[in-house]
């Protein structure tokens, strides 16, 4: 077992939870972790408090890169695989350099979900996936009297919350088929909208954007955008936050020969068609014999338990990843069981 | 060694043999010293003479002078990743890190820099060889590309490396300067482009004080030019590192004064020549390394004999042997000073910094003509061959005439005495030719005529002649002058050499504290002011002696003089002893 060369991209809660387990399994082995992010693994429910300034970048941080060095583990960060050759187990680095491993976890989780719909003004949204997201975002609100949030998801309650706490106006314009990962009926959509207007945010319902133009802004000396909407409305903001919910980060494969559907296709063990990949967290897509289709994972829990099962079953053991665990997105009283999905348009 | 409220930057330019990272740090230092800065800079090779070697131009910029390169770097250019990756820990908090974003192949793990940038460090991709091969047609001029980055990232005025680039290739043709002007330009032009900056070095535009007369000069250049200037007219040497140098500048400088330089075919020959040329009253000069030293040892003994004024450059490095070639030390001290056979007294000299390497030079001519000895001035690796901004001293050369120089008058032809016991010790001496002042010189011990003479009484009188006058030079030597605090001191630092710059540097740093600290750096080491030694330690409760050596050369001498045990910081590093080290020792003592 000494030889093995465990590479993990990714380095969210999946990929963290599978290096606990490996370097417990393996304490002898190489462990390189890879991450397009150039910040050590934090807490991506607290970006908020980022943004908001209640929290320092340094206080969201679930482990420093000494963690990763005391463990023997390589912690690449900031660095992108561009392409993957199963053939020769060798990953292709941005920066051209080869990475060789034995054994791949692909735990690199999701980019921000723009619908086709939209992609025409996919330069006037500002989305927060990441810390780099919450930086551009704070840096953005300095000026910003009005934000205008369009599609909707879990985060974006949260964001819009924090932003009204800032002692921003918000208008929250909610499309029933955007608001990730559900589709709302209209009695949980009148609901969402109540309580958001409790808050102090202004909502649309069943509208959505036809048009946005770069205007100046309503404070003196800033831009700001003119936005139209399918009900003819015109709306006059600072700031378009766009939430539409995560697609897998899997372009990088699409050459590997892994099977890709929305996700990257792997069996109850997570283990993809090549026996020495795997793959956990947002970016696969998991076999489910009880439903007889595939699903993908939402949160932080069900991450972590599948960073566990994958990496157990790397080490040579059989664990299977059962159904998902419930979590429900409870918003003052309204409970949605958010755990997982498995379709979208 | 980043100041923020100030400009104190510390570059490292790294790559292969070939890579240009050198020629690349010698433009950074041209530009900044004539923007008004303050410079240092280092060129750090391998020893081994082959094609791949590892280079590293170091560089630190300062607005206020500086005393050393510093010993991190806040930003390391990467011309070759593989001998980069190895200077990773010469790096300070919060270093930048430039690189090659598309080098034309892929590299195996572990081979590319990019992929050891860590949370700490800001890394900038350029492509280096990308644009350099848009601008020239071939990627020779990456480290132009990455110095037109620099600019661009730290706001360093362009047009002062413009004009540096220019210079050089200038020389070479119109073709080529503008070819390496495109790449600078293509490289600034990606920096303020395409990078977002996120480092806090900011050089703001700023020209703190253009000046024309300041010049780069390395420690070698400037024992070159007091060559020049003191009108040597007999250098006689064999290639060594690190003064090699010495001798390729004279070899093309010293004929046009006509003087002459031989290249002997080993450094006895070398110091048997300048000797002859002393003797014939011609100031004659070598300069050699440990293993030179070490082979010139008897004959330094018959320039002591026969009082035959030559000056011996020693350029430490390390050793024992052909030890560390490429390596600072300064481990020749007990040499210089003790080594020989019999009761061998000779001056031993070590300036601080380059502007001394020529000051000293000149004087040490002078002492060796005033005082009729071989002299030997110690420098190191670290200062032969680091460059800073100086000005050349004014014409006068103040120091010439300090001493006189006793020739002997013809009218005394009749009972010449070349030895004669003077109350100073100073015989007159003749110059070869002069009718009626011949005289026998020999390595035997002699009478006042210079014939041999073996009695016992003669070997005393003649022993404290050549004693007398060696305290005669200690006495006319200004005493050093303590620096920093007066009173009672809770640390003296004592220090020699290239190290005394860490030694200022520390007692800067420990006067921003509650500590009352002062320094004490003689630059005549060999005789030794006693006095002012005693006096310093009487002042101060903990005594440091810091140098570069790992027996405490140094401090053996000063403990024999003080009767006390000093605090030894004596440390080999293979390069200077950084400041911070000074600094840790004397913030560890108690007061």
């Amino acid at each position: 077992m000494a030889s093995e060369h465990y590479v993990i991209i990714g380095n969210g809660v999946a990929a963290n939870a599978a290096v606990d387990i490996l370097r417990q399994g393996d304490p002898d082995s190489r462990i390189t972790v890879i991450s397009r992010e150039f910040f050590p693994f934090y807490y991506r429910h607290k970006l908020r408090f980022v943004i908001s300034e209640e929290l320092q970048e340094d206080q969201i941080v679930v482990r420093p890169p000494a963690h990763y060095r005391e463990q023997n583990i390589r912690l690449r960060l900031g660095q992108e695989v561009q392409r993957v050759d199963l053939k020769e187990k060798t990953l292709y680095l941005k920066h051209m350099e080869k990475v060789h491993f034995t054994r791949l976890l692909l735990c690199c989780g999701g980019w921000p979900r723009i619908p086709e719909v939209h992609y025409t003004y996919r330069h006037h949204f500002t989305i927060v996936k990441g810390l780099s997201h919450a930086r551009e975002f704070k840096e953005k609100l300095a000026g910003v009297k009005r934000v205008l949030m369009v599609g909707g998801d879990l985060v974006s309650l949260r964001i819009t919350e924090t932003l009204l706490r800032m002692g921003r106006e918000v208008l929250f314009l909610i499309d029933r088929d955007s608001f990730w990962p559900l589709t709302l009926t209209d009695e949980i959509r009148t609901e969402f909208a109540e309580r958001l207007t409790k808050h102090g945010a202004e909502v649309l319902i069943d509208d959505e954007i036809t048009g946005i133009e770069e205007v100046a802004g309503i404070e003196e000396g800033t831009s700001g955008y003119e936005v139209t909407t399918r009900r003819e409305k015109r709306i006059s903001c600072d700031l378009v936050g766009a939430f539409f919910g995560l697609v897998p980060n899997v372009e990088f494969l699409f050459s590997s020969g892994l099977d890709i559907d929305r996700g990257i296709l792997v069996d109850d063990h997570l283990q993809s068609r090549n026996p020495d990949v795997y793959a956990a967290g947002d970016c696969a897509q998991i076999w489910n014999p009880a439903i007889n289709n595939y699903w993908v994972s939402i949160g932080w829990e069900n991450a972590r338990l599948l960073g566990e099962v994958a990496a157990r079953n790397m080490l040579g053991e059989s664990a299977t990843a059962g159904a998902p665990k419930e979590s429900a997105l409870d918003y003052e009283g309204l409970k949605i069981n958010t755990s997982w999905w498995h379709i979208y348009d | 060694m980043t100041e923020l409220n100030g400009i104190d930057v510390t570059f490292r330019i790294c790559g292969a043999a070939g890579d240009g990272s050198l020629a690349a740090g010698s433009f950074l230092n041209r530009a900044a010293a004539r923007m008004g800065y303050h410079i240092m800079n280092i060129d750090l090779y391998p020893a081994e003479i082959r094609g791949f070697g590892k280079s590293v131009a170091h560089t630190r910029i300062s607005d206020r002078p500086v005393q050393t390169p510093g010993s991190l770097a806040d930003c390391l250019v990467s011309l070759n990743d593989l001998h980069a990756i190895t200077e990773l820990d010469t790096l300070a908090e919060g270093a930048v890190i430039l690189y090659d974003s598309k080098p034309p192949n892929y590299v195996e793990e572990d081979e590319a820099i990019a992929g050891f940038i860590e949370p700490g460090m800001i890394g900038y991709g350029i492509p280096l060889g990308e644009l350099s091969s848009i601008a020239t047609k071939s990627a020779r001029s990456r480290n132009i590309v990455a110095l037109g980055a620099l600019s661009g990232i730290f706001h360093l005025p362009s047009e002062y490396l413009r004009d540096a680039i220019r210079e050089r290739f200038t020389r070479k043709s119109e073709e080529i300067a503008e070819s390496n002007i495109r790449a600078f330009d293509l490289g600034l032009e990606y920096a303020n482009t395409r990078l977002v900056k996120a480092d806090a070095i900011d050089f703001e535009e700023r020209v703190p004080g253009a000046r024309d007369d300041v010049v780069i000069v390395s420690g070698n250049e400037a024992v070159a030019r007091a060559c020049l200037d003191a009108g040597v007219r007999l250098y006689a040497g064999y290639p060594i590192t690190p003064a090699t140098k010495i001798m390729e500048i004279l070899a093309k400088e010293l004929p046009k004064q006509g003087g002459v330089v031989v290249q002997t075919e080993d450094e006895i020959s070398a110091i048997g020549h300048i000797i002859g040329g002393g003797f014939a009253g011609k100031r004659s000069i070598t300069a050699t390394s440990g293993p030179g030293l070490s082979l010139m040892s008897e004959f330094l003994n018959l320039a002591v004999m026969a009082e035959v004024p030559v000056v011996v450059v020693n350029g430490q490095r390390g050793g024992p042997s052909t030890g560390l070639p490429t390596k600072t030390e300064q481990s020749d001290l007990n040499i210089a000073v003790f080594g020989g056979s019999g009761d061998s007294p000779r001056p031993v000299l070590a300036p601080a910094d380059v502007t001394e390497c020529h000051k000293l030079t000149v004087k040490a001519f002078e002492v060796a003509e005033a005082f009729q000895t071989p002299v030997i001035l110690l420098t190191d690796l670290f200062l032969a061959n680091r460059v800073e901004d100086i000005t050349w001293p004014e014409g006068d050369l103040a120091i010439w005439g300090r001493y006189e120089n006793r020739i002997a008058d013809p009218v005394a032809a009749e009972d010449f005495k070349r030895f004669v016991i003077t109350p100073d010790g100073v015989s007159p001496r003749s110059i070869p030719g002069t009718p009626g002042l011949h005289y026998p010189a020999t390595g035997l011990e002699h009478d006042e005529r210079g014939m041999p003479e073996y009695s016992p009484e003669n070997h005393l009188r003649m022993t404290e002649k050549r004693y007398l006058k060696f305290n005669t030079l200690r006495d006319a030597w200004p005493a050093p002058v303590p620096e920093g605090a007066d009173g009672e001191l809770d640390v003296g630092i004592i220090s020699w050499g290239s190290t005394i710059g860490s030694a200022r540097e520390a007692l800067e740093h420990l006067h921003t504290t509650d500590m009352n600290a002062g320094g004490l750096f003689p630059r005549l080491i060999w005789p030794l002011h006693e006095d002012a030694l005693k006096e310093f330690s009487s002042r101060s409760r903990n005594l440091i002696v810091a140098e570069g050596n790992y027996s405490g050369q140094f401090a053996n001498m000063v403990e024999a003089v003080v009767c006390r045990e000093v605090i030894r910081i004596t440390e080999i590093p293979a390069g200077p002893i950084p400041s911070e080290r000074i600094i840790e020792v004397a913030g560890g003592l108690n007061r």
